[in-house]
């Protein structure tokens, strides 16, 4: 009986055991695999030709002849759309036509001015071109279509005047023909709705296509299109469907709803002569953009446009090592000759006690007040009052230090006290003792506690966030003085492309694509501490 | 005959170097002065330790670990050149006698030593006694084999270096001698730079020794150096100290009452942290002078 319970207790605590790893390991695939999944999406993703002219651009990277070549491939694409939605837009936006009709009556008056025409026959005609001037004026403010037919024909009368031919008054007329097409499809009494909801549509086809050819534009992130096939997609989508509020089956309740804009029923622009050009801009989406499968390995080494709006993560990455790094050189030493000395030089007293229970507080602290004191400490009196490299490296050392002197002393007191014997008992002093001996057998340990402390240092943001750490910043200048400089870290980068600003909503492979950077390169420094950790126990195993 | 004498001679020299050897405290133990207090075996007419051959003096020697005892007034004399073995129950203080002698035991934290423990006539618990230079004539071989995680090579030199010997053709002849005084140099020859811990049991105790003989020690002491060996690897170990007998001073803690038998010349028997009976090994165990003695050698103890 009592052998059976004993039994029962063993499996039990094998099933518990083993839930728990497996629980561990579920938790950790759950929380990895979509975040290296779509951080992956930030180097493999499809490119399109606004990516290849942003890092030919920005980076010089590319042939310029065949970049050129496809510009103008796509460029050709691109005006059939842009054709169609110019024009449409000339019949709404009716005071860029009122202000070039009004240019023309100018331009007339120059003409006729030019040629000497006699003061009589000039005050006639002038007074006939503004006739028509104002015909045309009218014709665009009205919004009443048998109004604006009225208009329209009251200029058309002149199209047979042969007089008027070779001068300014003729585009006017021919202005008016065009007019009278657009009046034809366009409803006028939704011209304000319709203004609204170009330039939407503009917004869109920016956001595509990036800016029109000669048109410059101040922002970086506003010089070109998507670059990407998933961002495509989405201004695709969003330059076709609009949401709309419809009524619902029963007749009660009005409901939002995805419509396409040229939906002939409930699209606001069905029917008019802008309709075709959504199904064009779907059609032709891969002539006008041409995306291609990119392998952008340099996402690891180039710099990015401020918000990370395009580039890559290298600056953060340099920032994160040398923050890291440098922690490490501070933290290291510091660490080690502390608990050295806790193990081998101090003694049972309530002193060494009193030390002890701090470093254990230390080691609860959160991180955040770290940074507090970072900021009100290293970067006031340190490095003088200059937010920098140094100031934050020394933050993280100080917090990865309690972490360093436990598993250090841990490490020391472990090593066996033969050891020890052995190295005095052929005349070692206790420092050489512990240098030439204690130390090396005690490494495989202390490179524990530092892996711990290395990925905690690269990965925290709060220490950093006061001490040094900047969004937008230089590249670190190693001619210079690098280490009075701020730095991007992928921590803090981490941070502010999520809560940064709006910006950080349009990038979300850059976010998903930085956090995967972060998750790798503490794997890739805890690989290179692991291997070096194992060589170093197998030459103290000696096999 | 002829390598007796040879033995001779070199104690003497080097008894003369330990004259060398600074002296901080002139203590009663000085030649001359010592009155033997020992057991009446230890003065037998055929097997006098003259205090001209009396290496290490133990006057009243008592040791404590705070307030519990270690070992009590234990007055004994070894001779210079010979193998002496210290045999007793578990917990009977041997060790920590042993341990006394190049003072190991001050790792121990709140440990107290009390009476005169003299080598070479220096009193070692003399404030002023160089630790460095102490464990350098008295070395040590412990209970289970100890090498450091280096290679062979570097193990043997480890102490020549702490004494500033740089050179490495010095270095190298340090190496083949000690190990070959050793009785390990055939084995390891081919590759002195192999982990020392790549090395059997055997083999391993056998580097520790010579690694002990490398910084040119008076006395070695040997703390059950066999208890975690085989019989062969023991058997080895023995030939080894019978061969070390007379260069140096041999002091060994054992268990194995054949093996005191076999290559000690006198033998202490400890028993609650007293000096029970010392003298001739021969005589300890056929005839021991103390009921203590021949209960425990006959397994009758307890």
């Amino acid at each position: 009986m009592r052998i059976q319970i004993r039994q029962t207790w063993n499996h039990l605590f094998t099933v518990f055991s083993s839930m728990s790893v497996v629980l561990m390991v579920a938790a950790l695939l759950l929380f990895l695999v979509p975040m290296l999944g779509k951080g992956m999406s930030a180097v493999f993703f499809r490119g399109t030709v606004e990516f290849r002219k942003m890092q030919h651009d920005l980076y010089g990277l590319g042939s310029e002849s065949t970049l050129q070549k496809e510009i103008a491939a796509t460029q050709a694409a691109r005006d059939d759309i842009y054709a169609i939605f110019d024009r449409f837009s000339r019949g709404i936006d009716t005071d860029l036509l009122a202000g070039e009709a009004k240019r023309l009556y100018r331009d007339h008056g120059d003409e006729l001015r030019y040629q000497n025409v006699p003061k009589d026959e000039y005050t006639a005609l002038r007074k006939q071109a503004k006739g028509i001037r104002n015909h045309l004026m009218d014709a665009f403010e009205s919004v009443d279509k048998a109004e604006i037919f009225e208009h329209l024909d009251a200029v058309e009368a002149f199209k047979s005047d042969a007089s008027l031919k070779g001068t300014s008054v003729e585009k006017l007329i021919a202005m008016a023909a065009d007019y009278r097409n657009i009046a034809e499809t366009v409803d006028f009494s939704k011209r304000a709705d319709y203004a609204e909801e170009l330039d939407a549509v503009e917004e869109e086809l920016f956001r595509l296509f990036g800016p029109r050819p000669g048109v410059e534009r101040a922002l970086a992130m506003e010089s070109y299109g998507a670059t990407r096939w998933d961002v495509v997609q989405k201004h695709l989508h969003q330059l076709v469907w609009q949401e709309s509020w419809v009524l619902s089956e029963d007749g009660q309740q009005m409901v939002q709803k995805q419509v396409r804009r040229d939906d002939p029923k409930e699209g606001s622009f069905a029917g008019t002569q802008l309709a075709p050009m959504f199904a064009l801009v779907e059609e032709t989406v891969s002539e006008t953009l041409r995306p291609r499968r990119t392998f952008y390995w340099r996402y690891f080494v180039q710099d990015s446009t401020p918000g990370h709006y395009f580039g890559g993560v290298g600056p953060e990455i340099l920032g994160t090592l040398l923050l890291t790094v440098l922690a490490m050189c501070f933290a290291v030493p510091l660490g080690v000759i502390s608990a050295a000395y806790l193990v081998e030089y101090a003694g049972e007293n309530w002193v060494i006690k009193i030390i002890r229970v701090c470093i254990n507080t230390l080691a609860g602290v959160p991180s955040i007040v770290y940074g507090l004191f970072g900021l009100a400490f290293f970067v006031e009196y340190v490095t003088a009052k200059q937010k920098c490299i140094t100031s934050a490296s020394m933050t993280l050392a100080l917090l990865v230090l309690p972490v360093i002197i436990r598993a250090s002393e841990e490490a020391i007191r472990a090593v066996p006290r033969t050891y020890r014997e052995a190295a005095m008992g052929l005349g070692a002093g206790k420092f050489r003792t512990f240098a030439t001996v204690t130390l090396p057998a005690a490494g495989p340990g202390i490179l524990t506690g530092i892996i711990l402390s290395l990925s905690r240092a690269a990965g925290e943001t709060a220490p950093i966030l006061f001490a040094g750490a900047v969004a937008l910043g230089p590249i670190p200048d190693f001619a210079g003085k690098w280490w009075f400089q701020p730095t991007r870290a992928l921590s803090y980068g981490c941070h502010d492309i999520t809560v940064g600003d709006k910006l950080a909503m349009m990038v979300p492979h850059n976010q998903y694509g930085m956090v995967m950077t972060l998750i790798l390169l503490v794997l890739c420094l805890n690989i290179v501490a692991i291997v070096i950790r194992s060589r170093m126990s197998k030459k103290l195993r000696g096999y | 005959m002829f390598e007796v004498s040879e033995i001779t001679e070199k104690t003497k020299s080097e008894s003369l170097t330990m004259e060398s050897i600074p002296i901080s405290k002139q203590s009663e133990a000085t030649a001359g002065k010592i009155k033997l207090d020992g057991p009446a075996s230890a003065s037998q007419p055929e097997t006098p330790i003259t205090p001209e051959r009396a290496i290490i003096q133990s006057r009243d020697f008592s040791f404590f670990y705070g307030s519990k005892m270690g070992v009590e007034k234990i007055n004994m004399d070894i001779e210079i050149g010979s193998v002496t073995a210290i045999i007793g129950p578990s917990g009977c203080g041997k060790s920590t006698f042993l341990r006394s002698i190049n003072r190991m035991n001050d790792l121990i934290p709140q440990t107290r030593a009390e009476g005169v423990l003299s080598v070479g006539g220096q009193d070692i618990y003399d404030k002023s006694t160089n630790l460095v230079n102490l464990r350098q004539q008295v070395g040590m071989v412990f209970q289970r084999p100890n090498p450091f995680a280096k290679s062979i090579y570097d193990n043997i030199t480890y102490g020549p270096k702490l004494q500033g010997i740089r050179s490495k053709a010095k270095l190298d002849e340090i190496v083949e001698r000690c190990l070959k005084a050793g009785a390990i140099w055939d084995e390891v020859k081919d590759d002195l730079q192999k982990s020392a811990l790549a090395l059997s049991g055997g083999q391993q105790q056998r580097l520790c020794i010579a690694r002990t003989l490398a910084t040119m020690p008076k006395v070695i002491l040997m703390d059950e150096p066999c208890s975690a060996l085989d019989p062969l690897a023991t058997a080895r170990i023995e030939d080894l100290i019978a061969e070390l007998k007379g260069t140096y001073t041999i002091v060994i803690v054992t268990h194995n009452m054949q093996q005191a038998a076999r290559v000690s010349d006198r033998t202490a028997f400890f028993c609650l942290g007293k000096l029970v009976e010392y003298g001739m090994t021969d005589k300890l165990f056929t005839n021991p002078r103390e009921q203590a003695t021949e209960d425990y050698i006959t397994g009758r103890f307890g």
